[in-house]
């Protein structure tokens, strides 16, 4: 290896390893590369974390499989966990001075990604930090039960899909009750972290190196966030919770008028393959919420390109979108982002960026 | 004071003869840095009603109204103010907060005891709220601290009961110094205010003289608090002592009077109630973790030629005990050992038999030279009788990997569901093993069976929790075994660890948040051929799939 930088050609090789779901060579490459003197965070954000955000965009595109995606995933995880240990074996002092302040990581109710909680925890556990992480999906109560029981100085919270940002609400608000700040963190949490601060959360980070430099740039952090939730919206958002299932039976059998190609032929193989119209639903009202069009435009700039690519005609969302707004012409929030989606679906408007 | 509005102002003046002009206008004006509240600037009026405001340094004591509203991020405040009354209102102007600011007149006996009656009502209720939101020790002893500071003392000290010679104290001031420590009880003792608080003596907070000036060195350095004299209050929770808090004053400021004390005292009742309240709660829950980390499942070991996963999920998310049990254990001449089990019902008292037959299962695998399953099965049924009115489902086994990468896998069980075998051609297959409950009739069967796992395959054992999941689209429906066994056919080329958080997600989204029963799930592989990569399969099912395996 070449010095203390990630080569091209290392990627390429870790790729590699993730494709063919290889964990002894994907955890030798990255181990050699922090034994050749690479430091572990390097290895972890420049190495790891790209090549996984490249999984994600190889399922998306429908190159692969979800088993890939998943096999890809744990390889990832195992590298992480090996990484972070040849890190501490070779007892090099913590990077920064975290100063042993407690941190408690968690991944936002319904969030199933873990790979970026599970850097973030390395990442500052390397920095100094004294790290709990408590894993995917972590309901409100299992967050309270260990801030009362371990008393962290902060809840680090990870959020990867915008749809849960509801749930993350609650969350977040039960730390902030209990008097303990929040930093959230992930993509879920919109551009710059717009719908982050918008629940209330005390700071936010782009990615984990982000997050260890924002603690230790003020430590301990303070309660300084001020949700904007307002209650108009969390009516409004109550009424689609309420719906849903009616709503979504009621796609469900629209769907089938207007694209019969979609779901199989068995029970579960269409829910399968109308599944994706919950995740519209809980996107639509996940926009509501946080009262921002974004939340469900780039949602259908993701189900635009994600149907695409499996030879389905995404032409079925403009027709989905229309079938709501006649359900919901009486709430005016909803009909509002519904509006917006129709206008991005017939490029009326730009979009406000698509995934990855 | 009037509104902002109506036409803007217009000036030609150099920036020197606008200090002067301001100092010409009857309302003081206090100029502060928006970020960290440093004091930039003022005119003459403040410097009258502040006459140790400087510039440069944060409002602090020395214009402590001004401090206090920023603290609270309030934008007008209205206070007593050395005797009179304080209105000030916040402007901004760039990077500037404006605060002007003007005195009324003297305030009178009933109208200033009203004021001052809301500051220590608001003060009151705001120590409430942020004392009553924690439940941990640590974290209420510095909320208390920090809440007393700068309203009541300038720098103040929490000191825990003693548990030994030692004891535990935290500090928060001067500012925003925060610090904690240990200290000796006997040097405490010297003062007789503060050993009697400790014990729960001190009924009424007191000011301790100057007789004793350095016993309380050990909490907070001379520098500080040079000559104050502090006040000594009691924190206690219905006669059981729950710790002492101590407050000094800088000596820019006035001595404790009697407000001051009856001010604390009523603090001090909440104080003492929420830190008795979370020095209870810490016990519990530390015994509580204690009794969870021997219940939990350990971790699965590592085992060569052979790939182990699993996933847990107990019904009291909070409390992280179950019913269900699972444990794999290394065997000594290669493979591993394994069981799992579900206790009827949930919660503790399932918790506790699980517990039992975990130890009971290892006790046996100790003293047993060769693993006889049926036997064990037979002691267990026993000894779960014994135990009393639950019973319990439950699969034990081994898993040995041969030389051609196959793992021969034999297994017994007792009335647990059907273990499912995903094969290299992508298919489903149950493995029957019937048999009684253990633990529910003297004289049960049990069954047992013994198959092959070629490279790549897998076995899954999954609790009921599982399969009887309520959710989907009405909420209703149970996930069921059809469900389960797709799930699971469509993670061929997964690793064991990766199948069963695969199959924890898919069940915990179809319950959507709803309450679940206790979900434990054991897989075990055998690892697949080296050079042999997943096969890229193509686009198994017609339609799209989109869930949240949605890409990070």
């Amino acid at each position: 290896m070449n010095g203390t930088r990630i080569t091209e050609a290392a990627r390429a090789g870790f790729d590699a390893c993730l494709a063919a779901a290889d964990e002894d060579a994907a955890i030798d490459l990255a181990v050699g590369l922090v034994a050749s003197g690479v430091s572990a965070e390097d290895v972890l954000l420049r190495l790891v974390a790209p090549a996984q955000l490249k999984v994600g965009e190889l399922w998306a595109s429908g190159e692969w499989t979800v088993a890939q995606e998943h096999a890809a995933t744990h390889v990832s995880s195992r590298t992480v966990d090996e990484v972070a240990s040849a890190a501490r074996a070779t007892a090099r002092p913590p990077a920064g001075s975290g100063a042993q302040g407690r941190v408690l990581v968690a991944c936002s109710d319904g969030e199933w990604h873990v790979l970026p909680a599970r850097i973030l925890t390395e990442v500052l556990r390397l920095r100094g930090f004294d790290v709990r992480s408590l894993g995917g999906s972590v309901p409100p109560d299992g967050i309270l039960s260990d801030v009362h029981r371990n008393g962290p100085d902060v809840v680090a919270l990870s959020c990867t899909l915008p749809w849960n940002l509801p749930l993350a609400y609650r969350q977040i608000e039960t730390c902030r009750w209990a008097g303990v700040p929040v930093i959230a963190g992930g993509s879920g949490f919109g551009p710059a972290g717009a719908w982050a601060y918008a629940l209330g959360a005390d700071l936010y980070a782009a990615d984990a190196r982000d997050a260890a430099e924002a603690l230790l740039h003020r430590w301990p952090p303070v309660l300084r966030g001020e949700s904007s939730v307002g209650a108009d919206a969390v009516e409004a958002y109550a009424m689609l919770v309420r719906q849903r299932p009616a709503l979504l039976e009621y796609l469900a059998s629209a769907l089938r008028d207007v694209c019969p190609g979609l779901g199989g032929s068995s029970g579960t193989e269409q829910e399968e393959g109308t599944g994706f119209l919950g995740r519209l639903l809980d996107s639509l009202a996940a926009a509501v919420f946080v009262d921002d069009e974004r939340v469900f435009t780039r949602h259908l700039a993701f189900v635009r390109t994600y149907l695409a690519a499996r030879s389905a005609d995404s032409r079925c969302l403009l027709a989905m979108t229309d079938a709501l707004a006649g359900r919901l012409n009486e709430s005016p929030r909803a009909l509002d982002k519904l509006s917006a989606g129709r206008r991005f679906l017939t490029g009326q408007e730009d979009g406000s960026g698509s995934r990855g | 004071m009037a509104d902002d509005g109506g036409g803007a102002g217009a000036w030609s003046h150099t920036a020197a003869q606008l200090g002067e002009l301001l100092d010409l206008v009857d309302e003081a004006v206090v100029t502060c840095d928006r970020a960290d509240g440093t004091v930039l600037g003022f005119n003459r009026a403040a410097a009258r009603i502040f006459p140790r405001l400087r510039t440069g340094r944060p409002a602090g004591t020395a214009a402590a109204p001004l401090a206090h509203a920023q603290a609270r991020g309030a934008k007008r405040f209205s206070a007593a103010h050395a005797g009179r009354r304080l209105r000030g209102r916040l402007g901004t102007v760039d990077g500037l907060a404006v605060w002007l600011l003007r005195q009324a007149g003297r305030v009178q006996g009933a109208d200033a005891a009203l004021v001052d009656e809301r500051g220590r009502s608001a003060f009151l209720e705001e120590a409430a709220q942020r004392l009553g939101a924690s439940l941990h020790h640590g974290r209420t002893a510095r909320t208390l601290v920090e809440l007393v500071t700068p309203k009541l003392a300038d720098v103040s000290v929490v000191v825990l009961p003693a548990s030994g010679r030692r004891t535990d104290w935290h500090r928060a001031g001067p500012g925003d110094a925060r610090s904690s420590g240990e200290v000796a009880v006997e040097a405490l003792e010297e003062v007789p205010e503060v050993a009697n608080a400790l014990y729960g003596l001190q009924p009424r907070p007191a000011v301790v003289g100057a007789r004793e000036p350095d016993a309380l060195d050990h909490l907070v350095p001379a520098e500080f608090v040079r000559g104050g004299e502090p006040l000594v209050a009691q924190l206690a929770a219905g006669g059981v002592p729950a710790g002492v808090l101590i407050m000094w004053r800088g000596p820019e400021r006035d001595r404790f009077d009697d407000a001051d004390v009856e001010l604390a005292q009523r603090f001090a009742v909440r104080a003492g109630l929420a830190l008795a309240t979370a020095a209870l709660y810490s016990q519990q829950a530390h015994t509580l973790a204690v009794l969870q980390a021997g219940m939990a499942p350990a971790p699965l070991p590592a085992a060569d030629g052979l790939r182990l996963g699993a996933a847990y999920r107990p019904a009291a998310e909070a409390l992280h005990i179950s019913g269900d049990f699972y444990h794999v254990a290394p065997s000594a001449g290669g493979g591993v050992t394994f069981f799992f089990g579900d206790v009827s019902g949930k919660g503790a008292e399932a918790a506790v038999l699980a517990g039992h037959l975990r130890q009971s299962m290892r006790t046996l695998a100790m003293v047993a030279k060769d693993s006889e399953p049926l036997r064990d099965l037979r002691l267990l049924n026993d000894i779960v009788l014994s135990d009393g009115h639950r019973f319990t489902t439950l699969v034990t086994g081994s898993a040995c990997p041969r030389d051609d990468g196959s793992v021969r896998v034999e297994i017994a069980g007792g009335g647990h569901l059907s273990p499912l075998a995903l094969r290299g051609d992508g298919s489903v297959e149950e493995i029957p093993c019937e048999g009684t409950l253990v633990g529910a009739v003297p004289d049960p069967g049990f069954g047992r069976t013994e198959f092959l796992l070629e490279p790549g395959e897998l076995i899954l054992f999954y609790s009921d929790g599982v399969t009887e999941a309520r959710g989907g689209a009405s909420g209703r429906e149970m996930y069921g075994e059809e469900r389960l066994v797709d799930a699971l056919a469509s993670c061929t080329d997964m690793q064991a660890a990766s199948v069963a958080e695969r199959l924890e997600l898919l069940t915990t989204e179809w319950l959507a948040g709803r309450p679940h029963d206790d979900i434990s799930l054991l897989t075990l592989q055998a690892p697949p051929r080296r050079g042999s990569p997943p096969h890229p399969q193509p686009e198994s099912r017609a339609g799209p799939r989109a869930g949240k395996d949605e890409g990070p």
